[in-house]
């Protein structure tokens, strides 16, 4: 079955600009494909025109520190993500996540772009950019900018950017500072072959005992990822105890309104998770908050 | 005669087709093309239950590059089914059938129009044009609503939708609970399982050089595929031949008709070659499923735990047809009681027509569903009684000599009570003064864990049940001069991965006297061979060593008298089995058995509900192991399938329709599942009619794992969950309603 006609490798942003230009709305980006070409299988429709390969791009496939920002690029892999040092020290939660998505051959190849581009609700790399605050970098309309990366999500798969069109070019966010740390967790069914049942990501800031600000994402619990605002503004002030974290879960259980899907997980199984997820991924980002020390957990599995 | 001993009966040797399977170089139906070939789409039912009023063909007739659009009135004898003629070939008004409604579609499986087209595009299209008209029929979804008064009716001759009902009638059974100090009862529920065998159903069909109308197709039977082709057509044997290429597993899921009838139909009405190759949705939909059962069991034992009474009453949902639902639902009759001697015993056991997705051969045929519920039991009985499951199996097990709850012996080589010991030494248990007992199980820091461990046994038949006529053919060629320079072997069993051709060959070397690589055979193609009935009922290593020992001995006999070539054929015939008694069930039901005992570890996050199998540690009496890496093998294969039937494998169906055929959503187990250990405990206790001792033992390992599960998650939580598949949602469900895992 053939799913293309042309593939294009360009090494610059500004050739694989040209080529989507030229093709007029006829080309697609690809990264990984580990999206694309399940949707291009399942579409059974004719074979795309073109297809524009950004992961030659050196742009867009480093990972760095610049003006005390991390810089990642869209087509970054999430097994070089898994690697990177510098992220585990100050993107735990990225590394978590990403080292958990599909299995090793999707890992080798998927990129935190195309997680983000693909605009699903509960991607796994998307639920840790959330928590992380992080901003995209991206080309709309032929201009260049930063967007929050909330806004990269206009509903369930629908992106800010058109594929065939606009370029998704990096991500950035603060490294982790004193006092602060992160920690992903997901629930799968049994070696899940695809997203998760419900995917939490959090980052904390501790001033002694006391958290003193977080950010909270849980996925899928709404059309597009979300920050748990309730939560966020119960934890900020609290002690970093037991009790608080035990608070949190009911809490969270209590705001969030999850949805039935078909073959996945009932709204009542994901309701009571959201209680089991907040509680583990909070202890252990207390935890590492206190500690400062911070070791991804649970990646390869 | 020079002789190379590592190369035949009892040693590991490499499978003749693992470099073609590995390289890729194997050929599957899917890869057969021919010059000219047109392709074949099908038109499956829109209903789950309507009459077929009218089916117009003019526009996908006229739709460019279509050849031919077939309906119910193109085939010469409109019915189909390998134990009962009950299904349609294609479901429409006007047909020469002798099934009462062959204008009915009974299920979305039912198939109501073929289009061959030019190219794979156009019958795709073309097959959506045809305007099928339907009057809708009332439907019937759960088996028990089906057998109430007044439910719909599927089949006029089933009153009740009462596809079978066995009946096991043994000892008294008032008596029995008059003896019996605890009594305990449970409702088993077991679900669907799909047989995801890696290549989805395809073929081609063409008319060969002598004229026949030929099928390559990857089934489970060869002659039995051309006897359903030769039937529907209304055609003479001869003039039909089934080919089977390299198949990619089966599993019982290619025992009926899938693409064969309607192949033929089209070869043989157009004279030209025609393919079709199913997507894995359309594998998922349109092939049988294995039977989703309910199980209502009281046993009752006295308090030194000998059970005294047992009371079953089984119900399997067939759905539209019957398959091989007769025979599954024998099979899960006699299983549901175990592999223990019981005096006391009534069972009632039904087959239920429905409009969901017909239910057929499955690993294990019957057997799992009955062990579920028969090892819960006995597991429940060992908590009431503070009893060990393993010393109170070892105090029920069959004998030598026994008496079945049909009421006659087993067949000679009884090894349950062996099986068990050698199961419970491997694993976690001791043997001590007051017999067989258990350590404490060390637990997990993490309270969210919990470890538990569990033990379960069963037996399983080895070859066809009840009556069926059981036999298989063989021809073995000598050829050389004054030496024996090549055996050739031609046996019809089909290879669909479990090895079986590289076993028939070792078996023809030791038979024969020569080595390994002096052996060819010629195999699963009608016109070659001779019937050798169906790869199932863990039937073909016992079957066809058989056969093939026979021809080899008289083909040697005829070497020795000079005979060039020394040509034999011979057909192998087991003792005979007799059916159920209707009212008593007595019967002689079986020639030959395995037996098998399987203890797990789990690990259960009460929190989340997943379960994780840790360890499984599985004996089985083969009898001989002919090749001890393939049995390894089959017992890790059939570990996993379980495993997946256990925990992970929910197929979704609602109203009649699946709405989860893919594997994306239909989970089954990756390497990421499987058990961190399954040890293997080959055991070789001969069959004393069994070739050079084998016993067949493909399935056997499948049937423990479910209730051993069970009983480990039992240990682990204290909860009975006597339900599968144990999806997180139902384990936390379960645990919940007992406070476990509450934030
Ligand atoms: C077996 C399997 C398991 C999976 N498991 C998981 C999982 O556990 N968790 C999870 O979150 N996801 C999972 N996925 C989904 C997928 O692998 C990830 O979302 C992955 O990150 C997608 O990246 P990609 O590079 O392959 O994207 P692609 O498929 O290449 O692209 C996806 C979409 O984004 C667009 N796109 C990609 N890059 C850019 C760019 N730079 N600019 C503009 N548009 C772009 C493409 O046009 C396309 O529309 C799984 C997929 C498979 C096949």
């Amino acid at each position: 079955m053939k799913l293309w006609h042309h593939y294009h490798t360009p090494s610059s942003i500004d050739e694989a600009l040209a080529l989507l230009d030229h093709y007029g709305g006829q080309a697609r980006v690809i990264a990984g494909g580990t999206d694309l070409l399940v949707d291009l299988r399942a579409e059974e429709g004719e074979p795309f025109p073109a297809l524009v390969d950004i992961t030659a791009i050196p742009e867009l496939t480093i990972i760095e520190t610049r003006n005390n920002q991390i810089i990642i690029g869209a087509g970054v892999t999430h097994n070089q993500i898994v690697r990177s040092p510098l992220l585990a020290a100050n993107a735990t939660c990225l590394v978590e996540s990403c080292g958990v998505v599909g299995g090793p051959q999707v890992r080798n190849v998927g990129t935190l772009g195309g997680n983000v581009a693909h605009a699903l609700p509960a991607g796994d790399g998307t639920t840790s950019l959330v928590a992380l605050d992080a901003e995209a970098e991206i080309i709309l309309n032929g201009e260049r900018r930063w967007v929050p990366i909330l806004e990269m999500y206009q509903g369930p798969g629908q992106s800010l950017i058109n594929s065939t069109h606009d370029l998704l070019l990096r991500f950035r966010f603060a490294p982790s500072g004193k006092g602060e740390a992160t920690a992903f967790k997901r629930i799968m069914r049994p070696q899940g072959v695809a997203l998760p049942i419900l995917g939490c990501a959090v980052w904390l800031r501790l001033d002694g005992a006391t958290i003193v600000e977080s950010r909270v994402c849980i996925a899928p619990a709404g059309p597009t990822p979300l920050r748990v605002g309730e939560v966020e503004a119960f934890l900020n002030g609290q002690p970093a105890s037991e009790r608080t974290i035990h608070q949190t879960a009911e809490l969270g259980q209590k705001v969030l309104h999850p949805r039935t899907s078909k073959y996945r997980a009932t709204a009542d199984y994901r309701r009571e998770m959201i209680g089991v997820l907040l509680r583990r991924t909070l202890t252990l980002a207390v935890q590492r908050a206190q500690t400062g020390a911070a070791v991804p957990e649970g990646v390869g599995m | 005669m020079a002789k190379d001993k590592t190369f035949t009966v009892g040693h590991t040797v490499k499978r003749i087709d693992a470099v073609g399977k590995v390289t890729g170089e194997a050929v599957y139906p899917g890869d057969v093309s021919m010059e000219g070939q047109l392709w074949m789409k099908l038109r499956f039912s829109d209903r789950v239950h309507a009459r077929v009023v009218a089916i117009d063909t003019t526009q996908a007739a006229a739709l460019p590059g279509v050849v031919a659009v077939f309906t119910a009135k193109d085939v010469p004898n409109n019915e189909y089914g390998l134990t009962m003629l009950d299904q349609p070939v294609l479901c429409g008004p006007g047909s020469n059938s002798i099934i009462p409604g062959a204008d009915v579609v009974r299920c979305y499986m039912d198939c109501v129009a073929v289009v061959v087209a030019e190219t794979e595009a156009a019958a795709a299209e073309a097959v959506q044009l045809v305007d099928v008209t339907y009057e809708d029929l009332p439907a019937v979804f759960d088996a028990e609503a089906a057998m109430a008064e007044g439910a719909p009716r599927l089949h006029a001759d089933h009153p009740n939708n009462v596809l079978c009902h066995y009946r096991i009638r043994k000892g008294d059974l008032a008596a029995g609970w008059t003896q019996a100090d605890v009594v305990v009862e449970g409702e088993y529920y077991t679900g669907y399982q799909e047989h995801a065998y890696l290549q989805p159903e395809a073929g081609i069909g063409y008319i060969d050089d002598a004229g026949r109308v030929t099928v390559i197709v990857a089934g489970q039977w060869v002659h039995e595929d051309q006897e359903q082709i030769y039937h529907a057509l209304g055609l003479p044997a001869d003039q039909v031949r089934v080919i089977y290429p390299a198949i990619g597993g089966a599993f019982g899921g290619r025992e009926d008709m899938s693409v064969q009838i309607v192949l033929a139909l089209a070869a043989w009405k157009l004279r030209r070659p025609v393919k079709i190759q199913w997507s894995r949705e359309e594998s998922i939909l349109y092939h049988h499923k294995r039977h989703p059962v309910r199980i209502r069991a009281k046993w009752g034992a006295t308090r030194d735990g000998r059970v005294v009474a047992a009371e079953a009453i089984v119900i399997g949902d067939a759905g539209a047809y019957n398959y091989t639902t007769n025979k599954v639902m024998g099979n899960a009759n006699l299983m549901a009681t175990g592999p223990y001697e019981i005096p006391n015993i009534h069972v009632d056991t039904y087959g239920v027509y429905t409009n969901n997705i017909p239910c057929g051969a499955f690993r294990g045929f019957g057997g799992p569903q009955g062990a579920f519920a028969a090892e819960g039991q006995m597991n429940k009985l060992a908590e009431a009684l503070g009893i060990d499951p393993v010393e109170i199996r070892m105090r029920n097990a069959l004998q030598e000599g026994s008496l079945l709850s049909v009421g006659t012996p087993l067949p000679p080589g009884v090894s349950i009570p062996q099986v068990i010991e050698a199961c419970a030494r491997e694993s976690f248990w001791k043997k001590g003064d007051i017999g067989w007992s258990r350590p404490q199980h060390p637990q997990p820091d993490n309270p969210a864990l919990r470890r538990g461990v569990g033990f379960a046994a069963a037996f399983k038949n080895v070859g066809f049940s009840f009556g069926a006529p059981e036999q298989s053919w063989a021809t073995v060629e000598l050829y050389g001069q004054t030496e024996i320079e090549e055996v050739v072997v031609r046996h019809a069993g089909a290879e669909v991965g479990q090895g079986t051709h590289t076993v028939m060959i070792q078996m023809a070397a030791e038979a024969a006297g020569v080595p390994f690589a002096k052996v060819r055979l010629i195999g699963q193609d009608t016109a070659e061979t001779l019937n050798s009935g169906s790869v199932s009922a863990s039937r073909m290593t016992f079957m066809a060593g058989n056969a093939i020992k026979g021809a080899a001995e008289q083909a040697l006999e005829k070497w020795r008298n000079e005979e060039r070539p020394a040509v034999a054929t011979y057909q192998y015939r087991p003792p005979a089995t007799t059916p159920y008694d209707p009212e008593t069930g007595k019967s002689e039901p079986n020639f030959a058995y395995g037996y098998v005992a399987e203890a797990v570890e789990v690990e259960v996050d009460i929190e989340t509900g997943h379960i994780r199998l840790a360890r499984v540690i599985c004996a089985d009496d083969v009898g001989q192991a002919v090749n001890p890496q393939l049995v390894q093998g089959q017992i890790e294969g059939a570990v996993v399938q379980a495993q997946g039937y256990a925990i992970m494998e929910n197929l979704i169906s609602q109203e009649g329709r699946i709405l989860n055929p893919y594997l994306s959503t239909y989970l089954i187990p990756t390497i990421l599942d499987v058990p961190d250990e399954v040890k293997s405990v080959i055991l070789e206790y001969a069959d004393p009619i069994g070739p050079w001792g084998a016993r067949g033992m493909g399935e056997m390992p499948f049937l423990p794992l479910s209730p051993a599960i069970v009983a480990a998650v039992h240990d682990a939580t204290g909860i009975w969950m006597d339900f599968i598949p144990l999806t997180p949602e139902r384990v936390v469900a379960a645990l919940r309603e007992h406070g476990l895992g509450v934030i």
